[in-house]
């Protein structure tokens, strides 16, 4: 988990409600990524 | 290359380059102005930036060449990287913003002392003086080894643009200039992969090609089996390529200095998980274009090695020529048969006929297996009569082809998609370099001089760093590929950088002495290591890395 702590509450990103909502999409990002890396191995081995 | 394509290069550069120097032709005459911008670049500006200082000419020239060769494995070293972004957004970027430092050196001496900040420092400058040198002679290289261009003329053309706009404007200039460069990227790498794509044959689409090279082992995209010495599996490239990122974007200067231009922590931030969410894919689409190029390259002739330079004189020799023909010559007459068995394949895929696919497969499996072998031998024989040669042909592959079936007019815009990331790439190592110089070395030495000296001093550091990157590229010799070459020189000292970070951010009751001669013993294990051992480079990151946190540590419970 993400330390709340080391992620200024008065700094508000944009677009979305909160930094730890960004940090997720980027980690969210490179599963998926993974997920379609492993899947396209897969179907063209 | 014709008069369109000389008119489109030209015009291109020059115009991001006069552009970037016309707006930023009043730089200030303070430090802040010159180094950092004034502090008021926006998220996107910051996420371009990061963007380009990354993509380097090397990345254009050896990485489709790579895909062609080895498949496209290599995307799994950027696996660790969005992760160093969330990282580096969380706990170095509010550290530095607060601290109002001009590098990333500057924080260590308040952290530690000034011999911990000096070595850091210096182990950066080595690095990047030497890795700067290499991203101008690369493309040098290439393209005078295709087009004939004399390569001290092309690296001191390219070397000579960057230091004028980087001295001129500062960080401001590389920046602006690297938004119009990544413009040009982006556009040249879109067209390339369209062209592949249509000038595959008539009854070939995109899917055909993906699945005629995943028959071929080219869409090797994520390998899970754990092999130490494999530079390019999944585990490596979470963990030695978080620990790379990590260093690479969290203690470089070269990008430090890029998220430090940010108006706010807020900019900052976002420009570094901007990188985060597009890394990976724009990494994908270059491999991509190589995959195309391969499967291009079943249908049409390929030359039996793509650097045609050395082949030319080999030909041409008395000793050496008559066999080089007679494989050429086997070569053409494989090729034939390659290509009968690829599109069999293609017909067979298209039936899903189990055993047709498995016959067309393996028939198409021996052809390769005999070009492989022909193209080993070719590389042999060149090695051979020209023992100073580079033997692997993968830097040339994408430029090969740029120039034989490209139209008038995009050959002269794919150049300069090399040039604009040659310039892009090493204008912010140059930037930094000269940043790391005065700030880290000669301020705390020669300290209370005006601003205005201190920016003069910036801009003498960059014309010295900027000559000796060209005097380093003009007499620099070839190690493997290109790209890897960037990543091993970076692997051998970032990891004791980071080390070095990551005690001074976590470890706050360690001080100075101890992480100076924890860092000191860390070089010298990896240097160590490196020659002694065949481990892959991307663990040197952990393994530098590692040695610097336990010494700390080890010595700081012994003196307890």
């Amino acid at each position: 988990m993400l330390p709340d702590n080391l992620i200024p509450e008065t700094d508000k990103p944009p677009l979305l409600p909160s930094w730890r909502a960004w940090y997720w999409l980027v980690l969210g990002a490179l599963g998926a990524e993974i997920g379609l890396f492993v899947y396209l191995t897969r179907l063209f081995a | 290359m014709s008069g369109l394509d000389w008119l489109i290069l030209g015009g291109t550069l020059l115009f991001i380059v006069g552009f970037g120097t016309w707006r930023t032709r009043r730089a200030g005459d303070s430090l802040d102005g010159y180094l950092l911008g004034g502090r008021q670049a926006s998220w996107w500006a910051v996420g371009l930036s990061i963007m380009a200082t990354q993509a380097s000419a090397i990345t254009f020239l050896s990485t489709p060449g790579q895909a062609y060769d080895d498949g496209m494995r290599f995307i799994q070293f950027y696996l660790g990287l969005p992760v160093a972004m969330v990282l580096i957004a969380v706990f170095a970027v509010p550290i530095y913003h607060r601290l109002q430092v001009f590098t990333a050196y500057e924080y260590l001496e308040g952290r530690f002392d000034r011999r911990t900040r000096t070595f850091a420092a210096l182990l950066f400058l080595v690095q990047r003086g030497l890795s700067n040198g290499l991203s101008l002679y690369a493309p040098a290289l290439v393209l005078s080894a295709i087009l004939g261009w004399d390569i001290q003329l092309t690296v001191w053309l390219i070397g000579g643009l960057m230091i004028a706009y980087t001295v001129s404007g500062g960080t401001r200039a590389v920046a602006v200039t690297q938004q119009g460069q990544v413009a040009v990227i982006f556009t040249g790498m879109v067209v390339a992969g369209y062209l592949l794509v249509h000038y595959l044959p008539a009854e070939v689409g995109f899917t055909d090609a993906m699945r005629v090279a995943g028959h071929e082992g080219k869409l090797n995209l994520i390998d899970f089996h754990f092999d130490p010495s494999d530079r390019y599996n999944f585990w490596s490239g979470l963990t030695g390529g978080l620990f790379l990122a990590l260093s690479y974007f969290g203690t470089d200067q070269s990008q430090v200095q890029r998220y430090l231009a940010g108006r706010d922590i807020t900019e900052s931030r976002l420009g570094l998980l901007m990188n985060g969410l597009l890394k990976i894919p724009m990494q994908f689409g270059i491999l991509l274009l190589g995959v195309l190029l391969f499967v291009f390259y079943q249908f049409n002739p390929a030359p039996l090695t793509f650097n045609r330079p050395v082949y030319m004189q080999v030909a041409h020799s008395e000793q050496y020529g008559p066999q080089l023909r007679a494989l050429e010559r086997t070569h053409a007459t494989l090729f034939k048969a390659r290509a009968r068995a690829t599109g069999e394949l293609v017909a067979a895929l298209k039936t899903d006929d189990e055993q047709a696919i498995a016959t067309a497969k393996t028939h198409l499996q021996a052809t390769q297996a005999a070009n492989l072998g022909l193209r080993q031998q070719a590389q042999t024989l060149l090695k051979q009569a020209v023992p100073a040669a580079e033997a692997k042909d993968t830097d040339y592959i994408f430029l090969t082809f740029v120039l034989h079936y490209l139209p008038h007019g995009l050959v002269g815009l794919l150049i300069a998609v090399v040039l604009s990331a040659a310039m892009g790439s090493a204008a912010a190592g140059l930037n930094a370099l000269s940043s790391t110089t005065v700030v880290d070395l000669y301020k705390p030495r020669r300290p209370g001089r005006s601003e205005t000296h201190y920016v003069a001093a910036s801009r003498w550091a960059a014309v010295g760093w900027g000559v000796l990157g060209i005097g380093f590229a003009t007499f620099a010799a070839r190690l493997e590929n290109l790209i890897q070459a960037v990543n091993i020189l970076g692997s051998l000292f970032y990891g004791t950088i980071l080390g070095i970070f990551v005690v001074a951010f976590f470890l706050k009751s360690v001080g100075g002495r101890t992480v100076f001669w924890a860092a000191v013993a860390a070089q010298i294990v990896v240097l160590t290591l490196f020659f002694a051992t065949d481990i892959g480079y991307l663990w040197f990151n952990i393994i530098g890395c590692a040695v610097v946190v336990a010494g700390s540590v080890s010595e700081k419970a012994v003196r307890s």
